[in-house]
């Protein structure tokens, strides 16, 4: 039985879709999180604690293992774990993109350096040292600007400033926030933003895989709700695009190009992408597959799941297609509105009747401490739609999320 | 023999699973078998937690499956969107 380590950090909500997919494969498992698991001395031949800020510790600890349960593959499930996973497979020499270029795509300033070198459209960026002056930081940064953390994700702490005065209070929120104790940020990225020009526009994200050097385009999505800040909150992805085909053309030819110059070659992409008048602009190549639960709007050929191609892929067997069902479909991440607490949620069952809705999934339990967008990386749940045409699947979201009732005090 | 069975399961629960969940705030409490399946509910700090999947699927019940064979898949019946007070906390990364 082959045998696949999966990479899944507690925090994650991808844990259920990839150990469906490892089940329906019928792989021995190891599962590695960075906490120990509470049945970890029962069952040490199963479960890994891995330091996910360590790539090259962890590599030596699954080299060491791999010596007496040979592995197959390895998949890290999100961003915190993806160059961890390329610094095993490439120690074990198992597939996947180089630690080099992971490492590259990981971090959104070496990514703009790397992509703008190769001559993609990206915005106008720089780096600033979060220990500058932020009003002499803001010299030379042209007006409406985005600051982001350099390698946060989910559209955590990346704010739009419009002038001087709210560059500098972006700027020190954005510091603030790297001091919490929920966030892990280490080198770089604890001690650098990026400031870069705010690219008006639609924004799109590509879903792809990319299988010796050539990027598979699985699915694009519109991301109908405008992303014009302040926050960038990301709330509806619905697919196939709208956009003319010509558009869409043009935006997997700037992907496989970004994923070239990255030199990523192995494994799944989410790519988000920009579009106006000047064509697509890349904002970010992620060497990791869509976040949260999104995923679950993806079904290839007769039913197979994203989580199993990935590890198909990996695993180097047969993928019997990569074309997604002809059903457009789409999924709403239902944004926390405000900061207070989870007492109750009512309208489910009225959210869950809307014409062409596939699913609600509250995720965020009873009594949780809520954070909005920026500080905050959560949601309070999904909802999931298939429908004949893109507007459908859109509205149906809509509806069934007017339809839910969230009490937040 | 599924009132065996379900003795055999209990056991297990009893003598090596809640103690090892236990150190999270957890429990799993074994609802019933049948035709050889074993139903569990979570609670405590099981109940939502991030991890629950991984600690059911990947641990109790290989945990059940290797020490009783007879057993064909261990489901989860567990409400977790209700859990009030998961040890781990999922978020989009």
């Amino acid at each position: 039985m082959d045998r696949l380590v999966l990479l899944l950090p507690t925090t994650t909500y991808r844990t259920h879709d990839f150990l469906e997919a490892g089940r329906t494969l019928g792989v021995d498992v190891v599962c590695a999180s960075e906490r120990p698991n509470t049945l970890e001395a029962q069952l040490p031949d199963h479960f890994l604690t891995l330091n996910f800020a360590d790539p090259d510790g962890a590599a030596a600890t699954v080299a060491a293992f791999s010596r007496s349960h040979p592995i197959r593959a390895v998949v890290g499930v999100d961003d915190l774990t993806v160059v961890t996973a390329a610094a095993i497979a490439e120690r074990l020499g198992l597939t996947s993109s180089g630690v080099a270029a992971v490492t590259t795509a990981r971090d959104k300033y070496q990514m703009r350096e790397c992509l703008a070198a190769a001559g993609l459209p990206v915005p106008r960026y720089r780096r600033l040292a979060l220990k500058e002056d932020p009003f002499l930081a803001a010299r030379g940064v042209g007006f409406p600007c985005v600051l982001k953390p350099l390698t946060l994700s989910a559209s955590r702490g990346v704010i739009r400033a419009n002038n001087v005065d709210q560059f500098i209070a972006v700027f020190r929120r954005i510091a603030a926030l790297l001091q919490r104790d929920d966030v892990t940020v280490s080198g770089d990225g604890a001690e650098y933003l990026l400031a870069e020009a705010f690219i008006p526009g639609v924004e799109v994200a590509l879903e792809g895989l990319l299988i010796g050097g050539r990027l598979h385009t699985l699915a694009l999505f519109d991301k109908p709700d405008p992303l014009d800040g302040p926050f960038f909150e990301e709330t509806i992805y619905v697919t196939p695009s709208r956009l003319p085909d010509d558009v869409q053309r043009r935006i997997g030819d700037v992907a496989v190009a970004a994923c070239a110059a990255l030199g990523l070659a192995e494994g799944p992409v989410h790519a988000e992408l920009r579009v106006n008048a000047a064509g697509p602009w890349v904002l970010e190549v992620a060497p990791r597959s869509i976040g949260g639960l999104c995923s679950r709007t993806l079904r290839f050929g007769t039913g197979v799941t994203l989580e199993e191609l990935i590890l198909r892929h990996a695993l180097g067997r047969p993928i019997e297609s990569l074309d997604r069902e002809r059903q457009a479909a789409g999924v709403m991440m239902i944004p926390i509105p405000r900061a207070g607490r989870l007492r109750r949620v009512d309208g489910e069952a009225e959210a869950r009747a809307v014409r062409g809705i596939a699913d609600v999934a509250i995720t965020a339990h009873p009594d949780q401490a809520l954070v909005p967008l920026p500080e905050g990386w959560q949601y309070l749940g999904f909802i999931f739609a298939r429908g004949e045409t893109p507007a459908v699947v859109e509205a149906a979201l809509r509806d069934a999320h007017a339809r839910l009732r969230f009490d937040i005090t | 023999m599924s009132d065996d069975l379900k003795t055999k399961v209990q056991e297990l629960i009893d003598t090596m699973i809640n103690p090892a969940v236990a150190g999270h705030g957890g429990y799993v409490e074994l609802i019933d078998v049948q035709d050889s399946r074993v139903y569990l509910q979570m609670g405590g700090g099981c109940q939502g937690c991030g991890a629950a999947d991984v600690t059911l699927k990947s641990g109790i019940e290989r945990l059940i499956k290797e020490e009783l064979p007879e057993v064909v898949e261990v489901l989860d019946t567990t409400d977790h969107a209700s859990g009030s007070n998961p040890y781990y906390t999922a978020g989009k990364g």
